[in-house]
């Protein structure tokens, strides 16, 4: 399988953005998969696989982020990830 | 937990200067209340309401009163009190037994105790006694050990470096207080104190090495009686599953008391000892009130949401 590289933009919907909860599962999501994986802000750009790096972007509710993952199994990392954006990282 | 007189007797006989008077036989009776009653009430002939469930306790009020009946009355008294199923009598201040009592307890199936001590300080040292005894306790898998005063638990499945990691931890100067297995009870004040079954004591299992015992090698620094539990940590293997950020921390229920938990993933070289070291520590700054990762995901929605407020 060759090397793909995936760039998407999501918008940080749930209530108080990116603190630790939502932090954590990013990193779990990020942790199972081989690929790189970043998200950039602002020209910001930390590693998915960090939570104090993740907590550190400033993740303001209704920002856009920008996620890249790169590497084998860079497509289900991505919609691991998508799936935790579009569903507020499961807060109310 | 209902005892007998004969676990307060096992128990207290050397602290509490204990000596059997009559009814020897009768010390399997059990102690239904788990407390003590001045009978002095009782002997003046009022039984309506007579706690004839706890240990009785005759003490200078008690003899003082019995002097002042007439012969006939003391025996009438001593009988009407016998007569109550009462499980156990303690007479303290060594003073002479009451004319009567002796065939009294062997009618009346009651063992009859006497010790030296004053009645207010025997009553203060049966009553920390009796605690002990009636606390709930159980015996669970684990080793146990005193980090700078927090008592860690240590559990995980066979062969994943329970022993490894205590004895790491004796080498940095803590303390042991038991290996695998380790005996808790739960206090009045709502704490679980664990300590080390008696035979097995200050010994653990290292693999490849068999059995040894820690203050021999190490010195009496080394070990704890018993310690109160502070925190459990589950050694398991990786799972990615792990808490990341420690802001909703887990627990586990011991005798109806939550304990956090905390689960490390053990990895080859990871140092286990260290980690355990500081989660001891972390979990001793949480008990005075910081909790790090409370704070930190706090100062961060304080930051995101005055944020969302500015942005419009």
């Amino acid at each position: 399988m060759a090397e793909i590289e995936i760039i998407k933009n999501f918008k940080v919907m749930n209530e108080y953005g990116i603190h630790a909860r939502p932090a954590a599962l990013l990193v779990k999501a990020a942790g199972k998969y081989s690929c790189d994986i970043f998200i950039e802000k602002d020209g910001n750009k930390v590693s998915c696989k960090s939570i104090l790096g993740l907590m550190t972007i400033e993740g303001f509710p209704g920002s856009i982020m920008q996620v890249s993952a790169l590497g084998e199994d860079a497509q289900d990392a991505m919609a691991e990830i998508e799936e935790l954006f579009v569903n507020k990282f499961y807060e109310d | 937990m209902a005892i007998t007189v004969k676990e307060l007797w096992e128990e207290g006989a050397e602290r509490l200067s204990l000596r059997i008077i009559a009814g020897e036989k009768y010390l399997e009776n059990s102690l239904p209340e788990i407390a003590m009653n001045r009978p002095g009430l009782a002997l003046t002939g009022f039984f309506q309401y007579f706690a004839n469930q706890r240990l009785q306790i005759f003490g200078l009020a008690e003899f003082t009163y019995l002097k002042s009946l007439s012969v006939q009355k003391k025996e009438q008294r001593l009988r009407q009190l016998f007569e109550q199923k009462i499980p156990c009598i303690i007479i303290t201040r060594n003073r002479r037994v009451p004319k009567g009592i002796t065939e009294l307890a062997e009618e009346f199936k009651v063992p009859v105790i006497q010790t030296p001590m004053v009645t207010m300080n025997f009553v203060n040292e049966c009553t920390v006694l009796l605690e002990k005894l009636a606390a709930p306790r159980k015996r669970i898998q684990g080793t146990m050990m005193e980090v700078m005063g927090i008592g860690v638990l240590l559990r995980g499945d066979p062969g994943i470096g329970k022993s490894e990691t205590a004895l790491s931890l004796i080498e940095r100067g803590y303390s042991l207080v038991s290996d695998d297995v380790t005996e808790i009870r739960r206090t009045s004040r709502g704490r679980i104190v664990c300590w080390a079954n008696e035979v097995t004591r200050y010994h653990m299992e290292i693999r490849g090495l068999g059995i040894i015992h820690v203050p021999s090698l190490f010195g009496v620094a080394s070990i704890r009686r018993e310690t109160e539990l502070d925190v459990v940590i589950d050694l398991k293997k990786p799972t990615g599953e792990e808490d990341r950020t420690g802001v909703h921390p887990e627990t586990v229920t011991f005798l109806e008391l939550e304990i956090p938990c905390i689960t490390l993933p053990v990895r080859s070289g990871r140092d286990m000892a260290n980690i355990v070291e500081v989660a001891a520590l972390n979990q001793k700054l949480k008990e005075l009130g910081h909790d790090a990762a409370k704070e930190l995901d706090d100062k961060i929605i304080s930051r995101l949401t005055k944020g969302r407020v500015r942005r419009g």
